[in-house]
C-alpha cells in the first residue's frame, strides 16, 4: 500500500466516522425534550474526560491558584494513594499576589508568571487537566467540564472570587462590562494586571483613582500598597499628579499606621486618602465616580468593586444563605471546609465564607490543613484542624524598596462554631524597612516554590 | 610531638568523638568527608572564640548548601529524638566541651528560603527579635517560622512543619578547631537544588553547586555572608 493510498483510506475512514458521529448526534437531538421545536438545538452527549483510570481514590481539585495548587500537592504527599487531578481553565499561570510590585517595576512579569502548571504536576505527581467546569452532580459524584465528565471520590473547589459591581451601584450589564474593561480592579484576571501596568506607565498627570471596597475583599492592604506603588512612579517621573484613594471604609483595616506613615512621609501631596467614601455609581464615559456627597472626576483609575464568592459556587448550588455570607460565598464547615452535609465536596481559597483575610498566605496555609483533612478522611480517620495564618507584606516604598508587614492568626470559638477574629498573637510591623522589602520578595518566592516545586 | 604523631592523635580523637556523640544518630546520618571550618584568611576557627550574638555561615556538604554554625553561649539541651521529613533521628545535642556549638543546614524547611550573597531572610537572633518570644532563636522572616537551635532546631512557631536539618560537628580537644562531618539524612537538599537550579547554574556553573566541599570551608558571620539580613 502506497502512502497515497493509505492517506486516502484514512480520509475515507475519517469521513465515515464523522458521518456516524453526526447521525449519533442527530439522534440524541431528536430525543432530547424540546429539541424538536428548534432545528439548531443545543446538543450534549455525556462523554468521559480523557483521563487515565484512577489508581486510587480520585481527588479532583478545581482551580490552580494558591489554594488549589497547594491542596493538589499536599493531599498527594500526605496520602500518596490519592489519584489527584487538578482542573484549571487557564493554560498560563500568573499570580495575583505580588502584582502590585510589577506596577512600579520592582519585579518583572516573569516573577509573576514564569511558573508552569505542567512542572507543578510532574514535580508533585498529579495530573493537570486544562478544562472549564460547567456542572456538578453530587449524588453520582460527577464533575462536568467542557472536556467531559470526571468521576470523583473527593472534590475540592477553589475558584477564587468574582466581582460584585452591584454593590458600587453599577448594575446594568453594559455599564459593568465597560467599567471592568476600562478601569479594571486588578484582583481577578491576569489581563487586568497587564492593563493597570500600562495605565501606570502611560500616566501623564492628574488624578489616578484607586478605590477600596467595603466587605471582606481580596487582600485587605493591597489597594493601599498599590496606591504607594503608583505614587512612587508619579514621584519618580516628577508628574503633576496624585493618587486619590477613595475608601469605603472609615479606616485602613490593617497596617494602618504603616500606611499612614508612608502616605505622610513619602507621598505628601501625591497620595490623598479619603475615608468613608463608598462609591455609589461610576460614569465610564465622563470619567467620574459618585459618592453620597460628591462627584469626582479622574484621569485614570483602577476601580475595585466589592467581591463575592466565585459565580461557579452559586452555579453549582454550593452558595451559603445570606445569613452565612453576605458575599455569596460557599456554605461550608467552619473548620474543615466541606460543603455542609457532604464530606466529599470542599470549598477552599477565597470562595470560603470564613472571615479570613483573602490572601495567598491564608490560602497556602489553609491548603495544608485541608490537604491533611482530606488525607485523614480518605483513610477513615478523624481530621485535625489548625487555623490558617496570614503573613502579608506590603511594599510602601519603591526607591529604596521598603515594606511593612503583619503576621496574623485566627481564633475559633467552639461554642458558636465561628471564627471570631484575629488571634492575640497577631503581630503588626508598621515600621517600614529595606530588610522587610527583601522578605516581601522572598515571601512570594517561597509560595511559588511551595506550589510549583517538589 | 612530631607533626605526624599529632595528626594521628587528632584523627583518633575525632573518630572517638564521632562515635561517641552521634552513634544513636548513625542510622539517620549521611556521612560526608570531614571539612575544617576556617576564617576568611583560611585560619581554622577556634570554638572558644566564636561570637554568640549571630550565626556563622559556611557551605557544606556541597558548594551551594549553606549551614549555620552557632555558639549558643550556654550548653544546649540534651540529646533528643526528633522527627523530620525523612523519619525520626536522634539529635545529639551541642558539640564542644561545653556542648554549646550547634550547626544546621540554613535552608528553611518551610519554603526553602536560605542565605545567599545578596540577602538572607533567615538568621540566628542571639539577642532576640520581634518575631521570636525569646532570644537565641533562628527566625525566618519569609513567613515567620521560629526554630530553637538549642533544642535541635525544632519549630517553635510559624508555618514550618519540620526542624532544620542538623549538621554533625566535631571539636578537636587538642587545638579547639571545628569540623563538620555529616548531616542528618534528608530529602531537602535535592529539592533545594531542584528549586534553585537556574540560579545555581548561573552562579556555580553546570553541576558546580553539587560539588562536595573539600578539606576546609570558609566560615564567616552571616552579615558578611549576605549583603542584606532581614531582621524580623
Ligand atoms: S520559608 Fe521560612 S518561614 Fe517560609
Amino acid at each position: 500500500m502506497s502512502n497515497e493510498q493509505s492517506r486516502r483510506d484514512f480520509l475515507k475512514l475519517g469521513g465515515t466516522a464523522l458521518a456516524m458521529g453526526a447521525s449519533g448526534l442527530a439522534a440524541a437531538a431528536t430525543t432530547a425534550p424540546g429539541a424538536a421545536k428548534n432545528q439548531a438545538a443545543a446538543v450534549s452527549t455525556a462523554i468521559k474526560a480523557d483521563l487515565p483510570k484512577a489508581k486510587g481514590p480520585r481527588l479532583v481539585v478545581v482551580g490552580a491558584g494558591t489554594s488549589g495548587l497547594t491542596i493538589a500537592k499536599y493531599a498527594k504527599r500526605y496520602y500518596p494513594t490519592f489519584d489527584v487531578v487538578l482542573v484549571e481553565k487557564r493554560d498560563m499561570y500568573a499570580s495575583c499576589f505580588s502584582s502590585n510590585l510589577w506596577y512600579a517595576g520592582l519585579v518583572d512579569l516573569e516573577f509573576l508568571a514564569d511558573h508552569s502548571f505542567l512542572d507543578a504536576a510532574v514535580n508533585n505527581k498529579y495530573i493537570y487537566f486544562n478544562a472549564t467546569v460547567t456542572g456538578l452532580d453530587r449524588t453520582s459524584r460527577k464533575l462536568v467540564t467542557n472536556k467531559g465528565e470526571i468521576d470523583y471520590d473527593y472534590l475540592v473547589l477553589a475558584p477564587g472570587i468574582d466581582y460584585d459591581y452591584g454593590k458600587i451601584g453599577v448594575t446594568d450589564a453594559a455599564a459593568v462590562a465597560a467599567l471592568h474593561q476600562t478601569y479594571p480592579g486588578g484582583f481577578t484576571q491576569s489581563t487586568e494586571h497587564v492593563t493597570i501596568r500600562r495605565k501606570v506607565r502611560e500616566f501623564e498627570g492628574g488624578v489616578f483613582l484607586q478605590s477600596v471596597p467595603s466587605g471582606n475583599y481580596r487582600c485587605l492592604p493591597a489597594p493601599y500598597e498599590r496606591a504607594c506603588m503608583i505614587a512612587s512612579v508619579i514621584k519618580k517621573n516628577k508628574l503633576k499628579g496624585k493618587v486619590l484613594i477613595l475608601d469605603a471604609n472609615p479606616e485602613i483595616t490593617i497596617k494602618a499606621q504603616g500606611f499612614h506613615a508612608a502616605f505622610d512621609e513619602l507621598y505628601k501631596g501625591i497620595i490623598e486618602w479619603r475615608a468613608s467614601s463608598p462609591i455609589i455609581g461610576v460614569d465610564v464615559e465622563k470619567k467620574q465616580v459618585s459618592t453620597d456627597v460628591e462627584t469626582i472626576s479622574f484621569d485614570d483609575a483602577a476601580i475595585y468593586p466589592n467581591v463575592r464568592g466565585a459565580i461557579l459556587i452559586e452555579q453549582l448550588g454550593l452558595m451559603a444563605p445570606s445569613s452565612h455570607s453576605n458575599q455569596k460565598e460557599a456554605h461550608i464547615d467552619t473548620r474543615f471546609n466541606n460543603f455542609i452535609g457532604d464530606e466529599r465536596v470542599y470549598v477552599t481559597g477565597d470562595s470560603r465564607n470564613q472571615p479570613y483575610s483573602k490572601s495567598a498566605n491564608t490560602s497556602n496555609t489553609e491548603g495544608h490543613t485541608i490537604a491533611r483533612v482530606l488525607a485523614a478522611r480518605a483513610q477513615g480517620k478523624e481530621p485535625e484542624w489548625v487555623a490558617p495564618q496570614t503573613i502579608c507584606y506590603s511594599m510602601v516604598n519603591a526607591d529604596p524598596m521598603e515594606a511593612i508587614s503583619v503576621d496574623a492568626g485566627y481564633d475559633y470559638d467552639a461554642k458558636t462554631d465561628l471564627i471570631t477574629g484575629f488571634s492575640k498573637t497577631t503581630k503588626v510591623f508598621n515600621d517600614r524597612s529595606t530588610a522587610r522589602a527583601q522578605a516581601t520578595l522572598e515571601w512570594a518566592r517561597g509560595i511559588y516554590r511551595d506550589i510549583f516545586n517538589a | 610531638m612530631d607533626r605526624r604523631q599529632f595528626v594521628g592523635i587528632c584523627a583518633a580523637s575525632a573518630a572517638a568523638l564521632s562515635t561517641h556523640s552521634w552513634h544513636a544518630l548513625a542510622a539517620g546520618v549521611q556521612e560526608f568527608p570531614a571539612v575544617k571550618l576556617v576564617d576568611a584568611q583560611g585560619v581554622p576557627l577556634k570554638a572558644a572564640t566564636l561570637a554568640t550574638h549571630q550565626a556563622y555561615l559556611f557551605n557544606y556538604p556541597f558548594r551551594a548548601v549553606p549551614c549555620f554554625l552557632i555558639n549558643l553561649g550556654k550548653p544546649s539541651a540534651k540529646a533528643q529524638l526528633l522527627s523530620g521529613e525523612s523519619g525520626s533521628y536522634e539529635w545529639p545535642g551541642g558539640a564542644g566541651a561545653q556542648h554549646n556549638l550547634v550547626s544546621y543546614i540554613a535552608i528553611c524547611t518551610h519554603q526553602m528560603s536560605y542565605p545567599n550573597k545578596a540577602t538572607s531572610v533567615i538568621r540566628y537572633a542571639g539577642d532576640g527579635s520581634e518575631l521570636a518570644e525569646k532570644p537565641g532563636m533562628i527566625v525566618c522572616c519569609a513567613h515567620g517560622s521560629v526554630f530553637d537551635p538549642a533544642a535541635g532546631a525544632v519549630k517553635v512557631s510559624g508555618p514550618a512543619e519540620q526542624p532544620l536539618i542538623p549538621v554533625r560537628l566535631e571539636v578537636d580537644p587538642l587545638d579547639d578547631s571545628i569540623s563538620a562531618t555529616g548531616v542528618a539524612a534528608n530529602e531537602l537538599i535535592e529539592r533545594f537544588f531542584q528549586a534553585y537550579k537556574v540560579d545555581f547554574i548561573a552562579e556555580y556553573g553546570p553541576g558546580g553547586y553539587r560539588q562536595p566541599v573539600e578539606a576546609s570551608a570558609r566560615t564567616v558571620l552571616l552579615d558578611q555572608f549576605s549583603k542584606t539580613v532581614t531582621n524580623c
